[in-house]
């Protein structure tokens, strides 16, 4: 079986871009996104830019419910303190950007003043469909699922609300079917 | 229209500002429906020699069904609705009027909601207020008027409101600072502007350089459109050509000689009427329509927008 090649829901990373008519700029990143937003940071006066800067220990997951993560903390801080016209720049892991962006979110801040860049590495958030489990950093496709131990298609198809990839059992009809895995790009 | 019109009777009639009058419409037979905050219908008034089809925002309570009530501001330079409503409807009178539509519904994700009303722009928050107190949102009501014409409902919204309404009257100077009202708003505030296009326009540009997120600014605009040249519209599929005189309007032109073309909104901003241009030059005054289309000119918003030249030809 092949992953659909174009699904609408997977997200698309376009040229992050100074948003001039912001009163702070907000970089957050992992230590290993720094560089693609380095440019935009030296561009922005000391005065109107925080920088968060995360391990990729920390930056794992690390945004749960309960915002009882290092990460969420700091971040929600920083967030809460931010002004109205704040410009947000995110640079790390999918999952990480999208965990930033719905935070973010969840205090008030709109879309257009979330950039996300490129993200680093492929790896994906899934998401499965049967037992509603999370597995991290998923790179091929079958995978087992942490929660319930399907075998799960990972799709192209993106949850937004939950910053993963969608997985839905791939050997429903005959699970002692057992695919050859395949890189996920 | 494509949908079906409901017969309605004038109830009473009551002047709520100088220039401001307030229709209370109950149906006919059967029934009206509850509605959602921020929804008009369009008012068909049969005057001579051409009807008139007006939006007005309901203005009532959105889930009361019994009655609409509608507000209508006599404009100076009336096409004919406004005078016709001010002037000729009676209690008593019937019109027809379309089911709500709405183009201008509250964000129920906000977690502020900022109302700035101007004159007779108070209309589509009067259905707003009871459904944010509903709810227990938290708001802000900024009304800006002028008492020598306008300023309706002002006392009862005082009253109702408390701290939550702030009254600006610009007939005894009070004047709203806009910088100073947008510049301190939490995040995640957002902003409702139903008035003159001056006031939108003045509130975009304040926001703009204050860098207010513009996907969290609404804004209804009052919708009409404007006269222009008479100019002849030719039918592509059956040739017949009709003239638009200039106070008419091309959607009008066209609804008169009984072609139906769908629409909602009547003021250029919902794209309803959307309607290719076959022949000839538009002289686009719509908000609907990108750069891109107008720079196309293969179509054009028959509400609001006429021909540059003395002719189009529509693929209708």
């Amino acid at each position: 079986m092949t992953i659909e090649p174009l699904i609408k829901s997977r997200p698309s990373y376009g040229p992050v871009t100074v948003q001039i008519n912001a009163k702070l700029h907000l970089f957050i990143c992992t230590a290993e996104g720094q560089s693609a937003l380095q440019t935009l940071i030296d561009a922005i006066p000391q005065t109107q830019r925080q920088l968060l800067v995360f391990s990729a220990t920390d930056a794992r997951g690390a945004v749960d419910e309960k915002g009882h993560s290092l990460l969420a903390e700091q971040v929600g801080a920083a967030l809460c303190d931010a002004p109205l016209a704040t410009a947000i720049y995110l640079s790390g892991p999918e999952a990480f950007m999208w965990d930033l962006r719905n935070l973010a979110r969840s205090v008030g801040f709109a879309d257009e003043q979330i950039q996300m860049c490129e993200p680093v590495g492929n790896a994906r958030r899934l998401f499965c469909t049967h037992c509603y489990a999370i597995t991290e950093e998923v790179s091929h496709s079958p995978q087992t699922c942490s929660g319930c131990g399907r075998l799960l298609l990972v799709r192209d198809h993106y949850s937004k609300l939950h910053a993963a990839y969608v997985g839905v059992q791939i050997n429903a009809e005959d699970p002692a079917e057992i695919p050859e895995p395949e890189a996920l790009s | 229209m494509t949908i079906d019109k409901i017969r309605v009777r004038v109830d009473a009639i009551e002047q709520v500002a100088p220039l401001i009058r307030e229709f209370q419409l109950v149906p006919v037979d059967g029934e009206l429906m509850p509605f959602s905050p921020g929804s008009h219908v369009i008012v068909e008034m049969p005057d001579q020699p051409r009807s008139h089809r007006n939006a007005y925002s309901l203005l009532s309570e959105p889930r009361d069904a019994a009655c609409y009530r509608i507000a209508v501001r006599l404009q100076e330079h009336s096409r004919g609705g406004s005078r016709f409503m001010h002037e000729q409807v009676k209690v008593g009178d019937e019109l027809a009027i379309t089911p709500p539509a709405n183009l201008f519904a509250p964000n129920w994700g906000a977690r502020k909601h900022l109302l700035i009303a101007g004159g007779v722009g108070i209309t589509p928050f009067m259905s707003y207020l009871p459904a944010l107190q509903r709810v227990g949102a938290g708001f802000e009501l900024h009304y800006l008027f002028r008492s020598k014409q306008t300023g309706a409902y002002r006392q009862q919204l005082a009253s109702e409101l408390g701290e939550r309404c702030y009254l600006y009257d610009a007939d005894e100077g009070i004047r709203c600072d806009l910088g100073e009202l947008l510049g301190d708003q939490p995040r995640g505030t957002h902003i409702y502007i139903c008035g003159p296009q001056t006031l939108i326009a003045g509130v975009q540009e304040v926001a703009q350089a204050l860098g207010w997120p513009t996907s969290h600014i609404h804004f209804e605009a009052f919708a009409a459109p404007q006269p222009g040249y008479p100019f002849e519209v030719e039918l592509n599929s059956s040739g017949r050509t009709l003239a638009v005189d200039g106070d008419t309007s091309l959607l009008e032109a066209l609804e008169d000689a009984g072609i139906a073309v769908p629409s909602l909104c009547r003021g250029g901003v919902c794209g309803q009427c959307k309607t290719r241009v076959v022949a000839g030059e538009p002289d686009h005054r719509d908000q609907f329509l990108t750069a891109d289309e107008r720079a196309e000119g293969n179509c054009i918003m028959p509400c609001v927008s006429r021909a540059a030249g003395k002719r189009l030809v529509l693929d209708l």
